[in-house]
């Protein structure tokens, strides 16, 4: 990983941790081996869940001294009662996961709060990137060539705004961020703001 | 979130080494026990073995719970002449994911067993004679109280893990709700909370094996007699429960013996099959005195699976009990710990261990989803639990798989 998508990553751990209440119950989908649920057990001592699809980052989440659940997110949801846990994230995943309308609506299920953190794929360079080179955008975000990328269906912060308002969902917290990933776009994100996170709540 | 490319895997691990020279003892209670269904047994033995040392304060202790035909032997050898270790010795030893040089790791032969503990081969101390079938009905939660008396016994305050595949994953799962204060980690491998239809059609079909052999005679018969044909066909046919379509193929397929290369069909000599997979032992793989079958040449063995198959059901008459084949099965069977407490939430309402669950993709006896359903149900309870399911293609035996990936994952739930 480099050091810039590293940085990347632990500015949005931050964001995510303030919004996380102190010994909350969260679940992680797409906890991956399981980095930001260990701060925020460090940080905000939650009762962690983690799900992901693969044996070896389960293996790291557990030595990590985590819980966590490998399979399949939408069937371990399905397999939980209401308002289960106090909080689900889901960074960085919901763009590759299909019907990420119905993820959502789960996790807003079994979660009282859902945070989404996602690339915006309206961020100027995104745009300039398709239309000046005519290619799958390549920068620290999209680090890979189109053979060798997992199927993803990127979101733009109005696609996602947009879905919101069709579902009726309560915005109750966002964080715009420019394309550093560091610093709050206040002036049109849309085109402007590189990531973007969301507090939903029914 | 997603991380994929972070951390290396715990390198520079220092060379594991064996736990080497062991010997069993034996635990002999001399109160009486009342069983589940309320029967009792004046007192009773459990043969164990254990290896590294057990702390001061009493509670690095990790108990290791053996499956159907298991036994207490799980690590090291018994002389320096034995061809095979114990049956986990590739996952316990020092500096092993099961580190003696940290832990005080036992194992015990259950009740009910044929391998030193009192069960239906034991003489009864009330008639001279051995138990038999007046040996009251065991089940998994007789096995684990047993064994805690035997921990009492030796000064282990608390288990700070206790392990197991298949039925010693029954035994894991009643132990942190029986003893719930008692254990602190519970690591439940290819296993199930309640058997399915089609694991307990193929204990009754071996259950039946051995109750239609006219030599069980109502299972009075002498100490090296009995069903021996009824236990080795009951052998056989698990042990192709235990394997998968896919292992079965790649470590056979469709290859004949030795004797059926070089003699013609017909001339062949009984018994000159060549040995299959560490069977070399077995000079001889006619089944004398055990074979169901007259053996015509037809039907003589013909595929090296049929040879493998035979040799293991010869090696198991002569280490196993047939009445506590038909014991055990009956305890695995009947553990459901769904009926039992009402549901499988309420089963672990007062569960305190954090539990690590582990199933395996090739395992038809005891499938993925009924260890994801132990996992799920222990989340639903609000409990710490884990689930990890490994892409193996070895079938339900494959908790016993020589994999890295295994062990780093049981290293990682114990550290």
């Amino acid at each position: 990983m480099s050091r810039q998508s590293h940085l990347k990553r632990t500015v949005d751990m931050q964001i995510i941790a303030d919004w996380v209440e102190p010994g909350s119950r969260v679940l992680d989908l797409g906890c991956g081996r399981g980095v930001l649920l260990e701060y925020l057990v460090h940080s905000k001592q939650v009762h962690a869940v983690g799900v992901d699809l693969d044996f070896d980052k389960i293996s790291a989440c557990v030595r990590r001294g985590l819980t966590a659940y490998q399979g399949d997110m939408m069937a371990l949801m399905r397999a939980l009662p209401e308002n289960h846990f106090d909080r689900v994230i889901c960074s960085r995943t919901l763009e590759e996961l299909p019907d990420p309308g119905a993820i959502i609506e789960q996790a807003l299920r079994i979660g009282r709060t859902v945070t989404v953190g996602f690339v915006n794929h309206g961020y100027w360079k995104n745009r300039t990137a398709a239309f000046f080179s005519g290619r799958k955008p390549r920068n620290s975000v999209y680090t890979t060539a189109w053979y060798e990328s997992r199927p993803s269906n990127p979101a733009s912060i109005a696609d996602f705004e947009d879905f919101c308002a069709l579902r009726e969902l309560r915005i109750a917290r966002r964080a715009h961020l420019h394309g550093d990933w560091k610093t709050t776009c206040r002036f049109a994100p849309n085109l402007f703001a590189g990531y973007a996170l969301y507090d939903l709540t029914r | 979130m997603n991380d994929a490319a972070s951390e290396p895997t715990a390198s520079a691990r220092s060379e594991p080494g064996e736990v080497g020279l062991v010997e069993p003892r034996d635990f002999v209670s001399p109160a009486p026990f009342t069983f589940d269904n309320g029967l009792s047994i004046p007192g009773f033995t459990l043969r164990y073995e254990t290896y590294g040392r057990l702390n001061a304060t009493g509670d690095n202790a990790v108990l290791v719970c053996h499956a159907l035909s298991g036994d207490h032997h799980c690590a090291g050898i018994h002389s320096l002449t034995d061809k095979k270790p114990g049956w986990w010795n590739n996952l316990i030893g020092p500096g092993k994911a099961v580190d003696t040089n940290k832990f005080f790791v036992l194992c015990a032969n259950v009740l009910g067993g044929c391998q030193g503990s009192t069960g239906p081969s034991s003489i009864d101390p009330r008639t001279g004679q051995a138990y038999g079938i007046t040996f009251p009905a065991v089940t998994i939660r007789d096995m684990v109280r047993t064994q805690k008396r035997w921990l009492d016994s030796l000064g282990v305050r608390s288990l700070y893990g206790v392990i197991g595949g298949s039925m010693g994953g029954m035994q894991v799962l009643q132990w942190s709700l029986e003893y719930p204060a008692f254990v602190q980690r519970a690591l439940a491998m290819a296993t199930t909370a309640r058997e399915g239809a089609q694991a307990i059609a193929f204990n009754e079909v071996g259950r039946q094996a051995i109750l239609q052999d006219p030599e069980w005679n109502h299972g009075y018969y002498p100490k090296g007699g009995g069903p021996r044909v009824g236990l080795a066909i009951a052998r056989m046919m698990a042990h192709i429960t235990y394997l998968s379509d896919a292992s079965m193929d790649r470590k056979f397929g469709r290859k004949a013996v030795a004797a059926h290369h070089k003699t013609a069909p017909g001339t062949l000599a009984t018994g000159a099959a060549s040995a299959p997979l560490g069977a070399n032992e077995a000079s001889s793989l006619s089944m004398e005195g055990v074979d169901p079958v007259a053996p015509a040449a037809t039907f003589d063995v013909r595929f090296e699976v049929e040879s493998y198959l035979r040799y293991q059901g010869q090696s198991f008459i002569n280490r196993f009990d047939a009445n506590s084949y038909l014991y055990i099965t009956r305890a695995l069977d009947q553990f459901d710990l769904a009926a039992t407490h009402g549901s499988l939430e309420k089963a672990f309402a007062g569960v305190q261990a954090a539990t690590l669950v582990v199933g395996f993709t090739s395992d038809w006896l005891f499938p993925p989803e009924q260890n994801r359903a132990i996992a799920l149900a222990l989340l639903r309870a609000g409990k710490r639990v884990s689930y990890a399911e490994l892409a193996t293609d070895l079938g339900h035996d494959s908790f016993l798989l020589e994999s890295p990936q295994i062990y780093d994952l049981v290293r990682g739930f114990l550290n």
